[in-house]
């Protein structure tokens, strides 16, 4: 009897077991840059994306990104560092943050972690890191400008040069052309008058 | 008799595991999850064969994101276009994991073998603690020349165990549809609707230049009297000259002139 009452004691944590690890959350988190150009002091925007393929919603999940250092980054909007009470079942949240490099140079950027709890009952924090996107170059604001400047200040120094050229003809074609209609309008009057 | 009862019990669990395994299993094939996990075994020569092992201590997961499918059984990837999946990968053991690679592949449908196109290999030299989980993202475009034919797309993640062992994780080996993007409007269509449309202006401008010269000929039956009088013939007489434009003072001096002839300024002269 004794036995029988140990044997269904195994069963029971056995099954307990056995659900607990296949109802669990499962979070795939993805980094990305979505910016095509980075230039030094001009925003990136930097997009999280979390899609919970689990069988259960996820809960307590925390987003933490240290990837980017604030001597050489500063944070224009959006949290680096954020925290999301529950992700239901084949649900996906995104998260933005824009950030702004201080300096240029080669930059890696790398992966945020995440920690969340996996099921209702899981007492552990399930620790997970996101896809990196990898190295990247910030260009210099000043070799930005040298090719995407619309050179405002050049276009009007040309213009005021131009003037001359242009001017010139001008007020002579119209000088001559005011004589003669003088001329064509006084004869008109003298034939009214007429 | 406890001997018997432990023996059941024994049994039973056995049995509870393995049926947990074999829902674990169809669980994951209906989750697109391909994780025939195979190790690369080092042969006498340089090639290196495949050989199916137990399920060792990785857990993946595949998911397409752009684009994204309903029915997770028909995989369809535009051609020329971006295609992203990210691969969840989870340590379920108790030592560490070295992701190494991942690398996608389109491969001829009748053959695996048969590479068509070779994507990016990703270095990835990722460790990964027990217990926890890392995602990682890939994209790649399919060549816009195999648009509308199936191929077989091969995903394989290799990993090492902390002895060193290769693994390989088969995440996709099947076959998807390469399907042709439906454009809008492109450029070349564009002209062509505007060359014909101009094609059409001027053959109306044409058309209208005709009708009214054959109109012409049947009503008037050669030049019309008041075109005839219009005709230029050269000036004839002086009252014809128009002199309007010319400016009074350039005109004076010209009467001026005139009343005075040459042979009265010579007579003038000798007199």
């Amino acid at each position: 009897m004794y036995s029988l009452k140990s044997f269904i004691i195994v069963a029971l944590v056995c099954t307990s077991l056995t659900v607990s690890s296949l109802d669990t959350a499962r979070l795939l988190v993805s980094k990305q840059v979505l910016n095509k150009l980075l230039v030094q002091d001009s925003d990136i925007l930097v997009k999280y994306t979390i899609y919970n393929v689990g069988s259960v919603p996820a809960t307590n999940v925390i987003l933490q990104d240290s990837g980017f250092p604030a001597e050489a980054f500063a944070t224009v909007k959006g949290n680096l560092n954020i925290r999301f009470n529950r992700i239901p079942s084949g649900a996906n949240v995104t998260h933005a943050v824009v950030i702004k490099p201080l300096t240029y140079g080669r930059f890696n950027f790398s992966a945020a972690v995440v920690q969340y709890k996996s099921s209702e009952n899981a007492e552990e924090p399930q620790f997970a890191i996101s896809s990196e996107p990898g190295e990247g170059y910030i260009i210099s604001y000043a070799e930005y400008d040298k090719k995407f400047s619309p050179h405002l200040l050049d276009w009007f120094a040309f213009a005021v040069m131009s003037l001359p050229a242009v001017v010139a003809p001008f007020m002579l074609w119209w000088v001559s052309k005011s004589k003669y209609e003088l001329i064509l309008k006084q004869k008109r009057e003298k034939v009214s008058k007429d | 008799m406890k001997f018997k009862w432990t023996l059941l019990c024994l049994s039973l669990l056995v049995a509870s595991a393995g049926f947990v395994r074999a829902e674990d299993e169809i669980d994951t094939d209906e989750e697109m999850i391909v994780s025939e996990d195979q190790v690369l075994v080092e042969t006498e020569g340089d090639e290196s064969i495949l050989e199916d092992v137990e399920p060792t201590d990785a857990d993946t997961f595949l998911l397409f994101t752009k684009p994204v499918f309903e029915e997770k059984a028909s995989i369809e990837l535009p051609a020329g276009r971006l295609s992203e999946f990210l691969v969840g990968f989870t340590n379920k053991g108790s030592n560490d994991l070295v992701l190494e690679t991942l690398d996608a592949s389109l491969r001829y449908p009748m053959d695996f073998n048969f590479h068509i196109q070779n994507f990016t290999t990703v270095l990835l030299e990722k460790t990964i603690p027990p217990g926890s989980q890392a995602t990682l993202g890939y994209a790649f475009i399919p060549a816009d020349a195999f648009a509308g034919r199936p191929f077989g797309l091969s995903i394989n993640l290799a990993y090492r165990d902390i002895e060193g062992k290769q693994m390989i994780s088969k995440l996709y080996n099947d076959t998807v549809n390469i399907i042709e993007v439906e454009e809008g409007l492109d450029g070349e269509t564009l002209f062509l609707y505007v060359l014909m449309a101009a094609a059409c202006v001027l053959l109306l401008v044409c058309g209208q230049q005709f009708l009214y010269s054959v109109g012409k000929k049947r009503v008037g039956g050669g030049l019309p009297n008041r075109t005839r009088a219009n005709l230029e013939t050269g000036t004839k007489s002086s009252k014809q000259v128009d002199m309007d434009w010319v400016p009074k003072n350039v005109l004076n001096h010209l009467n001026k002139q005139k009343a005075q002839s040459p042979k009265q300024k010579r007579a003038k002269k000798t007199d």
